[in-house]
């Protein structure tokens, strides 16, 4: 124990009350703290012999190979290979050396190669000279002039924030600007205009004259449906000529369900929403869809944005809305919410359980802190963050919160398994459960008698072994055939090919069988007989473990309780028993084991009449549970509480390094004295209230931002997801903060915020203007006019399957069947395909490891982070599917074969139709005059069957392919 | 910064100022461009999403320096391909055959016990002026020793298929993050326009996916362009190589004809709008691929090729015609510009057990097609400027598992390079005396990465992409070129 004066002992203790307020203080004490508790040192009492082999063996070793980064100045993970000191200090892990148990000092794991951290990592030291570091360890590792040398601690670096820190932009609380005033007011239509045209005002520059009526519709209906208007929608907003004309579409957009489906998408795109897992073996998420349904929902439904936020954080722990509520029905809305927690992306097979989890934290860490505050805290898993206000603690204190979640039904297995969680009252899932353990139980009573036949057979046939053995050689030496062999023998045919085949890849494949194949010819027989008589000693041995276990499987299913899990037979103990019994010769399938063949004999040719019958009553038995039982209840891949653990601060992020404590709390840089304590298990509640509380200026501006975004292209912040500073800057501060206020004080209503947005002039404006004002704002930045879009993937999916009446309007629900994962290269593993489905892309199973090639080539992103804004590609395979691929052609005969129907239209009035359709405006006479004209050429050059159809045909692909659908003005 | 016209390599130039500034502010030339040289530009990341990309990002970019490497084939053994049993002979297990393993092993794969130490089955022989030694697993490979360098010293972090897989290509199981041949393509552009840049023939849809040839972060045009999938048959595959990329239903002519009325009320439509990049962009976009339909599917015909080329590949063999094939169109592919292609064995070489029947025919299906390829590499004096690599995703374990198969072993392990600037006839690095660790010259998958790059002329500390508020590179914050094995 290190001595510490009792003045910084009680400097230490006011520190600590401190500490609540004041981050730094809270750093200083912690670090003292932290020193109190730290291993004492090594042994320091040394004898001149150990000095010496010190200087021998062990201080050149360091000197060549691990002081260029260990030294004092470097203090590469602040660790000091120069000096007694700085050995004695440790590194960020702690001390290297264990006084206790020398022998697992972590030094000695390091040089070992034992554990993840390998030093040094150049290359492993030679033999010799980890014996010598090994050898001094045990000694006490004596470091001569140690006694001399200061023992107090090394002062941790205490962090606190810079004043530009804090008063970066992104942390001021929300400001409450009043709109500017402006020359031109006419041209205010709602408070945004005002901020917009104030910025234009300054730098001179004009706003782009409104867009054309037809323009506006096919805008807003994208923009807000996903989906085209109809040409009866076009109409009826031409012909309406009173000025609330756009506030009625926009109303009517709005409260359609296609609303929720679109905007919904858009969250979606922030929660990185898939239905699998992802990495390493892609399980699916079999509930997934219900979170997706859930967020749709609550965009049509205007949820409440804070509420969103509490939902999808912790709304397990938020009572059941409604005031009938059962009382022992869950809130199965707000469980399902947490969906937004458990989907992330998760590698079930890694190896290294521990890193499995804490790469699953670190990823509910990143969506949460993207999603709703703007800020990549994930920076901050190895280190302080480099450029934001962000500490490595402020990381572990929510990876606390994350780490006391339940996130897995079991996480110790080999491939550890999701978390299911039911939607019903825990009595009615009781009943299913039990209903299924049963059925698992008759399921065990089957492999249990079947075992029995597996004994019985071998115990009758076992002492044919080396007759087995000797005809096999026959065949595979003497070139006679099974059949003949086994006749002659009185073996089991399909036996005998087992014995053959297994014989005939001998010692090489299966090295026990050595002795079998060095035989000398004369000793054959007395060699098998030796084969033989093991086998049997083993046998013996063995079959009375496995009758055991099906006495006990049955009194199980007897008694209705579990049934034990069948032994397992470790190979490495006997490996030609192994083989011969449980894989090979002597070992007969399973009964569902018929794809591939059987390499072995099928378990029901050897079973007895008896055994038959049982099994059939069994199985009957299976059939009528299975057909009475309790359907399953809904589920939904949500999170729980689970066992409150703090974490500590992990060095560089390994978690073989932990340092300081990191006890559940928020982002230092944002939390206020008054913030409420944590309280429950895993403090999500209170980490969503605080997200969701009116103090915290972030999600807010974050919210209002992606609106922006998603309504114009790009946001008033153009790094939706960043608002740190490495992200870009507000090109309109006060805009951005009169939104983020309204949004607040308008009780969260993202449909409301949309209201401003879209009934302003700057959201009406066309997408051109002058060149000079354009040239003055390159990358329209003060909204000189609209941005032109590209049409996401969806739109355009779900435009074309709109315009010819495929489109299934049905919502919700999964087309994802099953659960788990599928066989190596199945096309289960590939997500379905968009093209042949007719329901709209949001429906569409995301399976991550392979997301439809449609989705890929056109910009869809990866769904395995937050994408609160898409990049947008342009290149010749996008051009490809336009030009070739079967949608286009589909869609275009159907459109074609529409137009045709028109009852007593000119072929001009088809062309218009197929303009007011597609392109959503009517053509000019120019337009109709050169479309009719390529049509006519057309025919007569290339028509076969049907020209005039093949003619309405080309033009119909020709208008889906244009840059005229395929962008939003 | 570089002379602005070069950036319209492949387009016609805007007509306006505006169209120009645009083009410098906001197309995705010019951001490649500064953050490859690493410009300080906080809102790169909010530019790269902005406006429609003028140009094409495949268009050719500078190395860092003087390449030797203008195109790389992979030739990945999935399942992971024991090292002491193909290019690392220990004959301390053969001494110590079935004696218990004399070091503690790190995490293993498998729970459960594992067996002593297992000789390998096959024999080693010296083979070349070099004398490298090589199994009999691989008696056709064996004759090209002179012109590989044998990386004995590999170091991976994934124990598990899917952590492998992904650290493999991306350089993190951890995160998901863009693929080698994407880094490459973004770094590098591609040398036919009218083929894919980065082309993975066969891939297998597991441990990750597509993730291990997907873009992440990185623009959506440099993600490999799979060829079928691993569990599909050549057959089904070669009718249609590309999505999209055949048009059913005209005439090479008749498309024209509509392409062009397509392309007239494009134009008039863009003339209306100041001639935005994006939108003229598109029309560009429209004419390549017109050009790519009629170029590219002579490009994968590989039937096209003479008889003795197909013999030489193992075409003629139904044991080695299916990764025959794919290598020989990978040389057609690399014939023809493409910058980064991929062949993957699939999923053959996880041997936990049955390790001499499974690594024999294993090696019989990959033996003859990848000797066929270094020797037509070689012959059409493309092996200098080729860079050929072999890897399985890890090794396998010197002691036995289940008394005939070996374990998962990512802590050293051999592959084996060839072509492109690689010093021919050397081996570099070493594992233990039982092959268990590497311990000279380690070099760990970002080493691997770093020098794949460096071979392509590529500084991999400089191959950085914005995004999230930081510069990402392939190599994280690690790498170090093995400098040993550049000629």
């Amino acid at each position: 124990m290190f001595h510490i004066p009792e003045p910084i002992l009680k400097f230490t203790i006011r520190l600590a009350f401190r500490a609540q307020r004041t981050p730094a203080l809270a750093m200083l004490a912690a670090a003292v703290a932290l020193a109190q508790t730290t291993a004492t040192p090594p042994n320091l009492q040394q004898t001149a012999a150990q000095t010496e082999y010190f200087e021998k063996n062990v201080r050149p070793v360091f000197v060549k190979n691990c002081q260029m980064c260990h030294n004092a100045k470097a203090k590469t993970s602040q660790l000091d290979l120069t000096s007694a000191s700085g050995f004695q200090a440790g590194g960020a892990g702690g001390p290297v050396v264990s006084k206790d148990r020398p022998e697992e000092s972590r030094i000695l794991k390091a040089i070992g190669y034992e554990e993840s951290l390998k030093m040094p990592p150049m290359g492993k030291l030679k033999a010799e000279e980890i014996a010598s570091i090994t050898e001094w360890v045990k000694m006490g590792a004596p470091w001569p002039g140690a006694e001399s040398a200061a023992a107090a601690p090394p002062a941790k670096p205490v962090v606190s924030f810079t004043p530009e820190q804090k008063a970066f932009w992104a942390f001021q609380p929300v400001a409450n600007p009043t709109p500017p005033p402006v020359k031109d007011t006419a041209w205010v239509r709602t408070p945004v205009d005002r901020f917009v045209l104030a910025k234009l005002e300054e730098k001179g520059l004009q706003p782009a004259p409104p867009a054309d009526k037809a323009t506006l519709l096919r805008r807003v209906t994208f923009d807000l449906t996903g989906l085209p208007p109809t040409p009866e929608q076009m109409q009826a907003f031409l012909d309406d000529k009173s000025p609330d004309a756009f506030r009625k579409v926009v109303e009517r957009l709005m409260a359609s369900p296609q609303y929720g489906e679109r905007w919904g998408r858009h969250w979606l795109d922030v929660a990185r929403y898939a239905d699998s897992t992802g990495n390493d073996e892609d399980h699916r998420y079999p509930y997934a869809w219900r979170y997706r349904d859930y967020v749709i929902d609550a965009f049509n439904q205007d949820l409440p944005y804070n509420q969103f936020i509490r939902e999808q954080l912790a709304g397990d722990l938020l009572p059941a809305s409604g005031a009938a509520a059962d009382p022992d029905m869950p809130n199965r809305r707000g469980i399902v919410a947490t969906g937004f927690l458990a989907l992330g992306a998760k590698a079930l097979a890694q190896t290294d359980k521990k890193k499995m989890l804490y790469d699953v934290y670190d990823e509910q860490v990143d969506v949460t802190s993207r999603a709703f505050l703007g800020l990549t805290m994930a920076c901050a898993r190895c280190h302080n963050h480099k450029f934001d206000p962000i500490l490595s603690k402020d990381y572990y204190a929510l990876v606390s919160m994350f780490a006391s979640t339940k996130d897995f039904a079991r996480d110790d297995t080999g491939v550890a398994q999701l978390l299911y969680v039911p939607l019903v009252p825990k009595q009615e899932y009781a009943v299913y459960k039990a209903h299924q353990d049963r059925m698992d139980a008759l399921r065990t009573a089957i492999e249990a008698i079947d075992n029995a036949q597996r004994v019985n057979w071998v115990r009758a046939n076992g002492s044919h072994m080396s007759e087995y053995m000797l005809a096999a050689r026959s065949v595979n030496v003497d070139g006679k055939t099974s059949t003949e062999v086994a006749a002659t023998a009185s073996l089991d045919e399909p036996v005998l090919k087992v014995w053959v085949k297994y014989l005939k890849e001998g010692s090489k494949a299966h090295p026990q069988l050595a002795d079998w194949d060095n035989s000398a010819p004369d000793r054959l027989a007395a060699t098998a007989n030796a084969y033989q008589a093991r086998f049997q000693a083993r046998f013996d041995e063995w079959s009375k473990v496995l009758e055991k276990w099906q006495a006990d499987v049955q009194a199980a299913v007897a008694a209705n309780t579990k049934p034990p899990a069948k032994p397992h037979f470790e190979p490495g103990k006997d490996q030609f028993f192994y083989e011969v019994f449980l894989e090979g010769p002597f070992s007969f399938s399973e009964p569902d084991d018929d794809k591939p063949p059987p390499k072995v004999k099928p378990i029901e040719l050897i079973r007895s009449a008896d055994a038959k019958d049982q099994i059939a009553a069994i199985q009957k038995q299976l059939a009528e549970m299975k057909a009475s039982g309790p359907p399953e209840p809904d589920m939904a891949c949500a999170v729980a509480e689970g066992q409150s653990v703090d974490q500590k601060v992990f060095a560089r992020g390994d978690y073989n390094n932990p340092t300081e404590d990191a006890p559940k709390a928020f982002p230092t840089l944002l939390a206020r004295p008054t913030d409420p304590p944590v309280k429950t298990t895993s403090g999500r509640l209170e980490l969503a209230n605080w997200l969701a509380g009116p103090q915290n200026p972030l999600p807010a501006r974050v919210m209002v931002n992606r609106i922006w975004a998603w309504h114009f292209g790009d946001g008033i912040v153009r790094t939706p997801d960043n608002f740190g500073k490495m992200g870009d800057r507000p090109s309109n501060p006060e805009l951005l903060d009169f939104l983020a206020r309204q949004f607040v004080d308008g009780g969260w209503s993202v449909k409301n915020i949309q209201r401003l947005i879209l009934f302003s002039s700057t959201y009406q404006m066309a997408s051109d203007t002058d060149d000079k004002d354009a040239e003055a704002d390159p990358e329209n930045r003060l909204m000189t006019r609209f941005n032109r879009q590209r049409l996401d993937v969806e739109e355009i999916r779900d435009g074309v399957l709109a315009l010819d009446g495929s489109l299934d309007p049905a919502m919700g629900g999964t087309l994802q069947k099953g659960t788990g994962t599928d066989g190596e290269n199945s096309a289960g593993r590939l997500s379905l395909d968009p093209l042949k489905l007719t329901r709209r892309t949001v429906y569409l199973p995301l399976r991550r490891a392979n997301l439809p090639t449609l989705l890929n080539l056109f910009d869809f992103g990866d769904a395995t982070t937050v994408n609160g804004k898409r990049t947008i590609t342009n290149v010749a395979p996008q051009a490809l599917f336009a030009m070739n691929s079967e949608f286009g052609f589909e869609h275009s005969r159907k459109l074609a074969e529409m137009l045709l129907a028109m009852p007593d239209a000119t072929p001009a009035r088809r062309v218009e139709a197929a303009y007011l359709r597609i392109l959503n405006r009517y053509p000019t006479s120019d337009e109709v005059d050169t479309v009719l004209t390529y049509m006519q050429k057309y025919s007569t050059k290339y028509g076969k069957d049907n020209a005039d159809l093949e003619a309405w045909q080309s033009l119909c692909h020709i208008l889906l392919s244009s840059n005229e659908f395929l962008y939003l003005d | 910064m570089e002379n602005p016209e070069k950036l319209f390599h492949h387009f016609e130039k805007p007509t306006t100022r505006r169209g120009l500034l645009r083009a410098a502010g906001c197309g995705f030339g010019y951001l490649a461009m500064s953050a490859m040289m690493a410009e300080e530009a906080r809102a790169d990341e909010a530019r790269a999403a902005a406006a429609g990309a003028l140009l094409s990002p495949m268009a050719p970019k500078p190395p860092n320096f003087t390449p030797h490497a203008k195109r790389v084939i992979f030739l990945f053994m999935h399942g992971g391909p024991s090292s002491v049993d193909t290019f690392d002979p220990k004959p301390r297990l053969t001494l110590d055959n079935g004696k218990p393993c004399p070091i503690k092993l790190p995490l293993a794969f498998a729970k459960g016990e594992m067996g002593p130490l297992m000789k390998s089955p096959w024999e080693f022989k010296q083979y070349g002026q070099s004398g490298i030694p090589v199994s009999s697993l691989f008696p056709n490979v064996a004759q090209h020793v002179d012109d590989m360098c044998v990386i004995r010293s590999m170091v991976g972090e994934g124990v598990d298929h899917g952590a492998a897989l992904l650290q493999t290509f991306t350089g993190t199981s951890t995160f998901i993050r863009p693929s080698m041949g994407s880094w490459v393509l973004y770094g590098l552009g591609t040398e036919n326009q009218d083929l894919p840049g980065f082309v993975t023939i066969k891939p297998t849809l597991s441990h990750g996916g597509a993730k291990n040839w997907a873009s992440a972060f990185l623009p959506g045009a440099y993600q490999g362009t799979a060829i079928g999938n691993a569990g599909m048959k050549v057959a089904d595959i070669k009718g249609e190589p590309l999505e999209y990329l055949l048009n059913k239903h005209y005439s090479p002519d008749q498309q024209r004809f509509e392409l062009d009325m397509l392309q007239n009320i494009n134009k008039r439509h863009a003339e209306v709008r100041h001639h935005d990049p994006q939108l003229e962009a598109r029309i560009q976009a429209l004419e390549l691929a017109f050009r790519m339909q009629s170029e590219a599917p002579e490009s994968f015909n590989v039937d096209e090729e003479s008889e003795a080329t197909k013999k030489l590949y193992g075409l003629d063999e139904e044991v080695t015609r299916d990764f025959g094939w794919q290598c020989l169109l990978a040389r057609r592919l690399a014939e023809r510009g493409v910058r980064y292609l991929q062949c993957t064995h699939s999923y053959k070489w996880d041997q936990h057990g049955e390790l001499f029947v499974k690594h024999t025919s294993n090696a019989k299906e990959v033996d003859k097609p990848i000797a066929g390829l270094l020797a037509d590499l070689k012959a059409r004096d493309m092996l200098k400027d080729t860079l050929v690599i072999w890897a399985g995703e890890f090794g396998r374990t010197p002691v036995s598992q289940g008394g005939d198969g070996r374990d998962h072993n990512p802590y050293g392990y051999s592959i084996w390079m060839a072509g492109g600037g690689v010093k021919p006839g050397t081996i570099y690095g070493a594992t233990d005396e039982i092959g268990y660790h590497a311990q000279e010259d380690r070099m760990n998958l970002h080493d691997f990465h770093a020098t794949v790059l460096a071979l392509l002329g590529l500084e991999h500390t400089k191959l950085t992409y914005r995004y999230s508020g930081r510069d990402f590179r392939l190599t994280d914050v690690s790498g170090v070129v093995a400098n040993k094995i550049i000629v």
